[in-house]
C-alpha cells in the first residue's frame, strides 16, 4: 500500500523533481565554470584573500535554488490533491489519515533531500579539490540555512495547500513568509554557526502543521 | 440484523441556515436508498457527513457500526465512494489507476474494471484528464466495481453525463448491486435515472425531510388529482394536500389520500369541485408533487 501511495506521489511530481535536478545541475555547472575562470584569471591566492579577508561567499548564486525547488515540489504534489477536493480520495483509502498524510509528506521531503544531497555532494567534491577543510566547513554553515529553507518551504506550502479555509491560507502564507526570513537573515560566511542546530530542527517542528489542516478539512471547515 | 448505515438525529447548519434537523434514516443490507432533493437541499452535506468529511452540528452516522467521523481502515475497505463529478486521480492513465487501487483492496476484481473499459474503446495508456466526462464516469464506476465493496456511496452520479452514459451507468450499477446483494446509497438531481435503480427513497426539501418510503409504496400511494374548482385557494390550507396548482379553474393537487378520501376532504372544507380524476405518477412527477415546482 505504501508503494502504491509513493507511486501516486511520483506520478504527480516526477517532472518537477527531474526539473529541480536539472536546474540544480545547470546552476552548479555555471558556478563551477565561473569559479574555474576566476582561478585562471586572478589566481587562487586572490580568491582565498577575497573569501578569508573580505568575507565574500563564492556560492551566492545558490541562495534561492533550494527554496524554489521546495516550493515547486510542494506545489506539484499538493495542488492536484486539493483541486476538486481530490484529497477526499486519498483520505478514503483504507489507511489511517495520519499514515496517508505523513507518507505523502515523507515522500516529498525524501525526494527534495535527495536532490539537495546530490547538490551538496557535487559542491563538496569541487571544493575539496580547490579549498582547505576550514573553508569547506564555513561554506556548509552558510549553505545549510538555505537548504533548510527549502525543506521548510515544502512543509509550509503543503500546510497552505491542505488548509481548507482561504482566510486561514492567507494567514498561513504570512507565517510562511515570516518563518522563511529566519533562514535568510545573513549571507555572511558562517553567520549561522552558533544556531545551526536549531535551524536544522525547524522543519521537524512544523511537520505536523499539514496534518492539522487535514483534520480541519475532515470536520468540514470552509469559508 | 444491524443496518449497514444508520444516521441518528442529524442536524446541520451552515452559519444560520438550517440544512436539516433531526434527520434519521438507515439502510439495511442489500437495499438501494436514493436521496432525492433539489440543488442545495443537503444531499452532498449528508454524503460528506456519512464519509466523515463534515462534522454535523449534532447527531451521528454509523457505518458498519462505526462512527463515520473515525472510520477504521478495515471499514473504509468495505466502502466504495464516488465523489460528485466523478473525481479521480486524473494525472494517471486507466491502467495505472487500476494498478494503484488494486494494492489497497484484497478482493480486487481487475476483470470487472477492464470489462467496462472495453466499452469505452480507448487506449489503456489514455490519461484520465484527457477523457470526456462520460468516460471519466465509467472509469470511476469501473474502479468501484473492481473494489467490490459491501457499501457503495455515489454522490450525484448523473452530473455532467449525457443520457447514453447515464443509462449505461444505471444499468451496470443496478445489475451489479442486485446480483451481488450490495447496499447502495445514491444521490442525484436527475430523478428519472433513480426510478430504475432504487428500492427506497428519501426526499428532502429545504430544511426538512418530505418523505421516506420504499419507492413502490410511494408510487402506489401518492397520486395526482385533477378537478375543476373556483375556490382552489382554500386547498393551500389543507395539510393533506401537497402543492396545489390552479390555472383558471383547472386544479391539480397531490396527496397520499385515495380518491374517496379526497372527495370527503374537499366537501368537508366546502371546496366546490367538479369530477375528480386520479392519476398514478412516475417518480419524477411524485418528486415534483412533494417538493413543488419552485
Amino acid at each position: 500500500m505504501t508503494n502504491a501511495l509513493l507511486f501516486k506521489e511520483w506520478k504527480k511530481t516526477k517532472w518537477f523533481v527531474i526539473g529541480a535536478f536539472i536546474v540544480g545541475a545547470a546552476l552548479l555547472t555555471y558556478i563551477f565554470l565561473r569559479l574555474g575562470r576566476s582561478f585562471r584569471m586572478v589566481g587562487m591566492e586572490h580568491l582565498w584573500d577575497v573569501v578569508i579577508n573580505r568575507d565574500q561567499f563564492l556560492l551566492r548564486e545558490l541562495k534561492y535554488f533550494p527554496l524554489a525547488a521546495g516550493i515547486a515540489i510542494a506545489f506539484s504534489q499538493f495542488v492536484p490533491e486539493v483541486i476538486q477536493k481530490r484529497i477526499k480520495l486519498s483520505l478514503h483509502l483504507p489507511l489511517s489519515n495520519k499514515r496517508v498524510v505523513f507518507t505523502m509528506m515523507g515522500y516529498g521531503l525524501s525526494v527534495l533531500s535527495l536532490v539537495y544531497l546530490l547538490h551538496i555532494l557535487a559542491i563538496l567534491i569541487f571544493m575539496g579539490v580547490h579549498f582547505p577543510l576550514e573553508f569547506i566547513i564555513s561554506a556548509l554553515y552558510t549553505l545549510a540555512p538555505w537548504y533548510v529553507a527549502g525543506l521548510m518551504a515544502y512543509v509550509l506550502l503543503a500546510w497552505i495547500c491542505l488548509e481548507p479555509s482561504w482566510k486561514r491560507r492567507i494567514f498561513n502564507a504570512l507565517i510562511m513568509f515570516g518563518v522563511l526570513q529566519l533562514c535568510f537573515l545573513s549571507d555572511f560566511p558562517g553567520a549561522y554557526a552558533f544556531i545551526l542546530f536549531a535551524v536544522i530542527l525547524l522543519p521537524i517542528y512544523i511537520l505536523p502543521f499539514g496534518y492539522r489542516s487535514v483534520e480541519r478539512f475532515k470536520i468540514g471547515i470552509q469559508d | 440484523m444491524q443496518p449497514i448505515v444508520e444516521c441518528k438525529n442529524l442536524t446541520h447548519y451552515y452559519g444560520n441556515r438550517c440544512i436539516y434537523e433531526n434527520l434519521n434514516f438507515e439502510i439495511p443490507q442489500g437495499r438501494i436508498l436514493g436521496l432525492l432533493g433539489k440543488n442545495g437541499t443537503g444531499k452532498t452535506t449528508t454524503i460528506n457527513i456519512l464519509n466523515g468529511y463534515l462534522k454535523p452540528r449534532s447527531g451521528e452516522c454509523l457505518m458498519f457500526g462505526e462512527s463515520s467521523a473515525k472510520l477504521s481502515p478495515a471499514t473504509k475497505q468495505k466502502v466504495g465512494l464516488l465523489i460528485e463529478g466523478h473525481v479521480q486521480y486524473s494525472f494517471m492513465n486507466i491502467s495505472e489507476i487500476e494498478k494503484f487501487y488494486s494494492a489497497f483492496y484484497p478482493k480486487w476484481k481487475k476483470e470487472a474494471y477492464y470489462e467496462l473499459m472495453k466499452l469505452l474503446k480507448i487506449d489503456p495508456k489514455q490519461q484520465i484528464s484527457r477523457m470526456s466526462c462520460g468516460q471519466k464516469s465509467q472509469v470511476a464506476l469501473g474502479l468501484i466495481l473492481a473494489q467490490d465493496p459491501e457499501l457503495l456511496i455515489l454522490d450525484d452520479f448523473s452530473m455532467g453525463l449525457d443520457p447514453g452514459y447515464r443509462m449505461l451507468f444505471v444499468d451496470y450499477l443496478s445489475e451489479y448491486a442486485k446480483a451481488e446483494n450490495k447496499t447502495v446509497f445514491v444521490t442525484s438531481h436527475i430523478i428519472q435515472d433513480m426510478e430504475r435503480l432504487i428500492d427506497d427513497c428519501l426526499i428532502m426539501d429545504y430544511g426538512k425531510i418530505v418523505t421516506q418510503k420504499p419507492i413502490e409504496e410511494l408510487l402506489n400511494t401518492f397520486k395526482r388529482f385533477k378537478f375543476k374548482s373556483q375556490s382552489s385557494g382554500l386547498l393551500n390550507d389543507l395539510q393533506e394536500i401537497y402543492h396545489p396548482v390552479s390555472i383558471k379553474e383547472n386544479t391539480e393537487a397531490y396527496s397520499f389520500m385515495t380518491k374517496n378520501e379526497m372527495e370527503v376532504l374537499l366537501n368537508k372544507n366546502n371546496i366546490q369541485h367538479g369530477r375528480i380524476t386520479e392519476e398514478s405518477l412516475s417518480l419524477e412527477e411524485a418528486f415534483i408533487g412533494l417538493t413543488g415546482k419552485y
